[in-house]
């Protein structure tokens, strides 16, 4: 059973709509990410599946239970990592953790062991005493994290943890949440880094003008391009009209094109070398042709016509 | 509930880490109460001044004793001529003073004008001298007329009869006005009142919006605890903050200042406490409604000082014009005021600051209501 199941959520503000009919499932142990760009509706989604919007329609079930019904019970189970560094940055890290920790119903003893246990897995112990504004960008998205953490939660919501924060840092944030994950923790994390959804998660959710576009493992999402491979052609394309070209519609899907690139995928399993030959005989001048895995951005390209990057 | 008192607690220790908070908490409002008080002071007790008199006295008889005695008792300080503190008036009794009374001759007394003091300090010195001398020669006819006149030379026989209840005794009260609240008497709950207003409404408002801008607040929003239990940890926080800057202010003013804190403590920390629920729920409305952190200071700023200005804190209500005083009662800094000018200043119990109090509930309920009401994350 799924521990957290969202179903055709909508939310409007005004006339624009920020969610529009998600849908997906969580389960223990699971590590889904919900990929999209700036505004796509992420946060607003987790905002809603953490109780703080009230959905215009549709319904958020925890552990088998609708939110709505007893959301104390939902927030129990959860825990959540605002995108924001929600932290006393006037208090220590142990302080931080330990007063989340009071808040989550510790005990002031449980949430001292907590603490050290939090501190000791963040990498934090060493500076644990000292005022958090003191730290760097990543230690604080640690700390951030840590925050969420104390109660032990089963499903976990994190809302772009590594914004903003170097790469080694990142990378100890997502070892971290990896053994969350392998702790059989359910996680729900947006993010609009490309790499992060490929590399984290073990099913994708792609969200875009608030609605769910695709979702599925990540081979699945590179099989919805008609195979695992796009060609690229790269050329002065400038005066280019491919939907004019005899059979090219037929035979190749079009990703992406620029005055200089044209990124295809072929519409059947075809040979390759096929392909290629097809390809060289289009009534353009192509200076080179390469062939490629389909990555996500691809994949988000083929959906939205657009780059996760723009 | 246990939720309540962990966020109150985190946040007295949060306010207290901050420096500035000592300096606004302690060190200003105290700044503030001496310089109201000093620019306020009166002769003491505002209902019974009593004003300071330098006395010469060239006499060495036993009836200048018994006379100043008498001066003290019409209510004067009498002051030593080597003593170096302020007298408004002087007085010097000549050195055959007991000899001439005795010999029922005229004896002159001389009443000396400082300079510097005003009319009507003198005034009142003169009146309590006429009634001194008035008080003497009643003790003279009642000691002659009960045991002959032997008795006049009695030191004892004539401290016995100034001893004596009065057969007859005239009460006198202000008539039309109250008296007037002075000195540290007058400023210490006036700046009290005010700066619990303001350091509790900016220290809650712009925590609280600091928060909402950091996402602290839906931090707090995404925990298993109901909005009530943050409100009231919030208020619950507040008031032991203004729990702090009472007791700091109640010693200080009791034995730093010598303000006389009334016959009924507990009813002066009952009024405070009151007052302090309504300072702390106006602090979380603030930071309900206003967004911005240094707006939120400026409107407590602007508001506090306003409503102290209005409700008596920087001068006395009493000597106010008809219009400040129905004002000031339209406001919770009008009402505490009242009840704690009664309660230090007057020496009134209970009875009198019942209806402030109720008054001031009813504030602190609908300022509560409000600021749950207005709370945004």
């Amino acid at each position: 059973m799924s521990l957290l199941r969202v179903e055709r959520l909508s939310k409007s503000f005004g006339a624009l709509r920020a969610v529009d009919g998600v849908s997906f499932e969580v389960h223990p142990g699971e590590l889904y990410g919900l990929l999209g760009p700036n505004g796509a509706g992420k946060t607003t989604t987790l905002s809603i599946i953490a109780g703080l919007l009230r959905p215009d329609a549709g319904e958020v079930v925890v552990d088998g239970r609708p939110f709505s019904a007893d959301p104390q019970r939902a927030k129990r189970i959860m825990g959540v990592v605002p995108q924001e560094l929600a932290i006393y940055e006037e208090l220590s890290a142990r302080e931080n953790l330990e007063f989340w920790g009071r808040l989550a119903g510790l005990t002031a003893r449980d949430a001292r062991t907590r603490a050290d246990e939090l501190l000791a897995a963040l990498s934090l112990a060493d500076r644990a005493r000292e005022p958090v504004k003191t730290y760097s960008g990543g230690m604080k998205r640690r700390v951030n994290l840590g925050c969420a953490l104390l109660h032990r939660p089963r499903l976990l919501l994190l809302d772009e943890p590594t914004v903003g924060i170097d790469p080694q840092a990142r990378l100890n944030i997502l070892e971290f949440v990896r053994g969350l994950q392998r702790e059989g923790t359910a996680i729900l994390y947006t993010t609009h880094y490309l790499e992060e959804a490929e590399t984290l998660c073990q099913r994708i959710g792609i969200l875009d003008h608030g609605r769910l576009l695709a979702e599925g493992t990540l081979a699945e999402l590179q099989h919805r391009l008609s195979g695992d491979r796009l060609f690229v052609l790269e050329g002065d394309l400038s005066g280019a009209a491919p939907e004019t070209w005899p059979g090219f519609g037929e035979h190749f899907q079009m990703i992406q094109r620029t005055d200089r690139q044209l990124v295809v995928a072929a519409r059947d399993r075809r040979d390759p070398a096929d392909c290629l030959r097809e390809l060289l005989n289009l009534p353009v001048r192509v200076e080179n042709v390469t062939l490629k895995r389909p990555s996500l951005n691809d994949v988000f390209l083929q959906l939205t016509g657009r780059e996760l990057r723009e | 509930m246990k939720r309540a008192l962990t966020i109150g607690h985190h946040d007295l220790r949060l306010f207290l880490k901050s420096k500035i908070a000592f300096v606004w908490l302690f060190l200003v409002p105290l700044a503030f109460v001496y310089f109201m008080g000093f620019a306020n002071r009166g002769p003491g007790d505002p209902a019974n001044p009593r004003p300071p008199v330098r006395v010469e006295n060239l006499d060495d008889g036993f009836l200048s004793r018994v006379f100043f005695d008498e001066l003290d008792a019409q209510g004067m300080a009498v002051v030593d001529p080597t003593n170096r503190a302020p007298a408004t008036a002087g007085i010097r009794v000549p050195a055959d003073f007991t000899a001439r009374v005795l010999g029922h001759q005229p004896v002159k007394v001389e009443f000396l004008e400082q300079a510097g003091s005003g009319a009507g300090d003198a005034a009142l010195i003169e009146l309590r001298v006429v009634r001194a001398v008035i008080a003497m020669n009643s003790h003279l006819i009642e000691l002659v007329t009960h045991q002959g006149e032997g008795a006049l030379t009695n030191e004892t026989a004539w401290r016995e009869v100034m001893g004596r209840e009065e057969p007859v005794r005239l009460e006198a009260r202000f008539a039309g006005r109250k008296p007037v609240p002075a000195g540290f008497s007058f400023s210490l709950p006036g700046i009290l009142v005010m700066y619990l207003l303001m350091n509790l409404t900016v220290f809650g408002g712009a925590a609280l919006a600091a928060e909402r801008r950091n996402g602290v607040l839906r931090r707090f929003a995404m925990q298993a605890m109901r909005s009530g239990e943050l409100v009231a940890g919030k208020l619950y926080g507040l008031m032991l903050l203004g729990g702090v800057q009472i007791a700091f202010f109640l010693l200080v003013g009791r034995f730093g200042l010598g303000v006389p804190l009334g016959a009924n403590l507990p009813a002066v920390l009952v009024t405070l406490l009151v007052f302090t629920w309504i300072a702390a729920a106006l602090g979380v409305l603030a930071g309900g409604l206003i967004r911005s952190e240094d707006r939120v200071v400026a409107v407590c700023v602007l508001a506090s000082l306003l409503m102290a200005a209005v409700s008596g804190c920087w001068w006395p209500l009493e000597v106010a014009p008809a219009a400040l005083k129905i004002l000031a009662h339209a406001l919770p800094t009008g009402w505490a005021l009242d009840a704690l000018h009664q309660l230090i200043s007057f020496g009134a119990g209970w009875a009198a600051v019942l209806k402030p109090l109720g008054v001031l509930t009813g504030f602190a309920a609908v300022t509560t209501a409000l600021a749950v009401r207005g709370l945004r994350v």
